[in-house]
């Protein structure tokens, strides 16, 4: 019933982000820019290369951190836990910023591709540092590899920019996350990465449940908890490297909705997935709508927008929080 | 008679006074040279001739008139000494050192130059006070905005510092010559509507105004279209516009300004093949190097700006969308 009721605001939230914005269309238009589309006309433009690439790039970022996130909770055993933890948004940033250096500035298209490795590349190396091969990977320990990478990557980032004028310039657009450049973006590809690492976290969902009652026990039940780890792990890069894709790093998001989601759901992690990628994407979508509206005709950024309303969730999250329980 | 005695007395005191007070800077103005400033005057006891060039752009007037600084502030582009492509014969071989962020006084102080030019330098009262103790400061008029005042009162100013007025004159007289020239080559440019367009990190928008790169077509007889006015009216010199609605910036011409001679987003943004200046063949491209000079808007970079532009502005604007117009082939505008 909650669950239909999310689903009804995520229906919602995509007709906004396609009905909404500066330029008013008319359904003539939608019927038109459908059936017979004209580059020409700046109406069928506005929707076939900005409202809908926006939205499918709100829909593939907000999913995939919604999921992300919950994942990252469940697997942290820290209610406070975000994607980018594990230092997915670090490492994208790095490679982004080595690619503007070395090869030049080139299109968003291009920056994109080279974030997603980068965000790769990062959570193995917290994977590696936090004794993941050696199957001793707990929490905090990789936590704290999370947090030493993070810090480590985003002082090269800052080092990088602070004497390259070009990387900088498009270090700071890239940095406050937006949908504004959907359109160039590798949707297709992340789309699929981002499923997959839904999928994965879907199927992995059990034995994270399973190990939130402690290793030991997790194993007494038929886990192996390295295996579920390094799964999980897997499954949020899939996720939150496709969302920094195609949206550039978007904070709060992956932290604020998996507690709303299991506030909808319960404490079920699959329940908990699934209202967390709905919730996730409504959430994106509608920031990214209202971003259109609020300074127009120019507009506030989506990560922006987030982060307005995420900075008063994670306050209203951080005083509910009881010490042992999960949120 | 007591009233009038002590007015006479008054008077007489006022008279010495008033006496003193035009002395004094008469004295003064005698063995030296006089600047308002936005922060109070500038007294320099005699024309410089150790100058550091503190403001983004300074370099380019002081070379014009044949002073080489003795550092120069970075601005952008990473180009050696600060010095630009149009500046840089005028360096005669030399390689100032250049000030990068924040001024350190203690560099400035090193230097012992004889005069700072902070003008363009985004100086606040006290660090002029500072610089002010190594030499005297030499800002933009107290009427001029602290960035953009006009490149001919810059030139100016800097000629009487350096004890160079006719050379400045001259330097003036020449590029406004050149922009008079342009203007009768091309008549037909008066009244028709020109956009200086800017797209990065997805945001599109223009310069107007009093901005340097508008300044530039407006002074070649374009006006801004009636959208960008009253934008303009509203935002100032600066603005983003709706990715949904560029058409404030369908001009008859249109020149995009790019800090990369490759702009790959602008090129395949899809809105901007809405535009009618897109098929008409009416765009202009100014990569890294042109929209430096337009940036730089100095007595140096406009006319290089203008020797770069006019054949791709006149091909932009001959009323046949099938002239080739150059830099907006190459950068791929046209595709």
């Amino acid at each position: 019933m909650k669950l239909a009721a999310l689903a009804l605001l995520l229906c919602a939230a995509m007709a906004l982000s396609l009905m909404v914005g500066f330029r008013h269309l008319t359904p003539e238009d939608y019927l038109a820019a459908l059936t017979a589309f004209d580059p020409y006309d700046p109406a069928h433009v506005t929707l076939i290369s900005i409202r809908l690439p926006r939205l499918l790039a709100g829909l593939i970022a907000g999913s995939a951190l919604g999921v992300a996130g919950s994942v990252m909770q469940a697997l942290t055993r820290n209610p406070l836990a975000d994607p980018g933890l594990l230092g997915i948004n670090a490492g994208a940033a790095f490679a982004l910023i080595l690619g503007t250096t070395l090869v030049g500035t080139t299109g968003a298209g291009a920056l994109a591709l080279m974030a997603f490795p980068g965000a790769a590349l990062a959570s193995v190396a917290v994977f590696t540092l936090g004794g993941g091969l050696r199957g001793d990977a707990g929490p905090v320990r990789l936590t704290l590899a999370g947090a030493a990478l993070n810090a480590l990557l985003l002082s090269l980032v800052a080092g990088v920019a602070l004497v390259r004028q070009d990387a900088l310039d498009v270090f700071r657009f890239w940095v406050a996350g937006s949908l504004t450049q959907a359109d160039a973006r590798p949707l297709a590809a992340m789309a699929l990465a981002a499923g997959l690492g839904m999928a994965l976290a879907l199927a992995l969902a059990l034995k994270l449940e399973a190990m939130s009652l402690g290793a030991t026990l997790a194993r007494g039940l038929g886990t192996r908890p390295g295996q579920a780890q390094a799964g999980a792990l897997v499954a949020v890069t899939l996720t939150t490297g496709a969302a920094v894709a195609v949206a550039g790093p978007i904070a709060f998001l992956g932290l604020m909705v998996p507690p709303l989601a299991r506030r909808i759901a319960g404490h079920r992690l699959r329940g908990e997935l699934v209202a967390a990628a709905m919730l996730g994407a409504a959430v994106l979508l509608l920031a990214d709508t209202a971003g259109r509206l609020i300074l127009a005709p120019g507009e506030v950024r989506a990560g922006i927008m987030v982060a307005l309303v995420g900075g008063p969730v994670f306050i209203w999250i951080a005083r509910r929080l009881r010490p042992g329980a999960v949120a | 008679m007591a009233p009038t005695t002590r007015s006479a007395r008054l008077s007489r005191r006022a008279f010495l006074t008033a006496a003193a007070a035009l002395a004094a800077p008469r004295l003064i103005a005698g063995s030296g040279l006089r600047f308002d400033g936005p922060f109070g005057e500038t007294w320099l006891p005699a024309p410089a001739r150790r100058v550091v060039s503190l403001g983004y752009t300074s370099q380019d007037p002081l070379l014009a008139l044949g002073i080489v600084p003795l550092a120069i502030r970075n601005w952008y582009g990473d180009q050696p000494s600060a010095t630009w492509r149009w500046a840089r014969p005028l360096l005669q071989g030399a390689t100032p050192p250049v000030i990068t962020g924040e001024v350190s006084m203690e560099r400035v102080a090193a230097l012992a130059p004889d005069l700072i030019v902070g003008i363009g330098a985004g100086l606040s009262e006290p660090e002029v006070q500072l610089l002010t103790r190594i030499a005297p400061v030499l800002m933009q008029g107290a009427d001029q905005p602290a960035f953009g005042s006009a490149w001919q009162d810059d030139t100016r100013r800097i000629g009487r510092a350096t004890g160079r007025e006719a050379r400045a004159e001259n330097a003036i007289a020449d590029v406004e010559a050149r922009f008079a020239a342009a203007r009768a080559r091309h008549p037909e440019w008066k009244g028709m509507t020109a956009a200086a367009a800017w797209h990065e990190g997805g945001q599109t928008g223009a310069f107007m105004g009093g901005d340097n790169r508008a300044r530039f077509l407006s002074e070649l007889g374009f006006r801004p279209t009636e959208a960008l006015t009253r934008i303009a009216a509203r935002d100032g010199f600066y603005t983003t516009l709706s990715p949904e609605d560029l058409s404030p910036l369908d001009a008859d011409l249109v020149v995009w300004i790019s800090a990369y001679e490759s702009a790959p987003d602008m090129v395949r943004l899809p809105m901007r093949r809405t535009l009618a200046a897109h098929r008409t063949g009416r765009e202009v491209f100014a990569g890294e190097l042109i929209a430096g000079a337009l940036s730089f808007g100095s007595v140096l970079s406009l006319p290089f700006a203008l020797d770069a532009l006019e054949a791709d502005i006149a091909a932009a604007t001959d009323g046949d969308p099938a002239t080739v117009v150059s830099s907006a082939q190459s950068a791929g505008l046209t595709e």
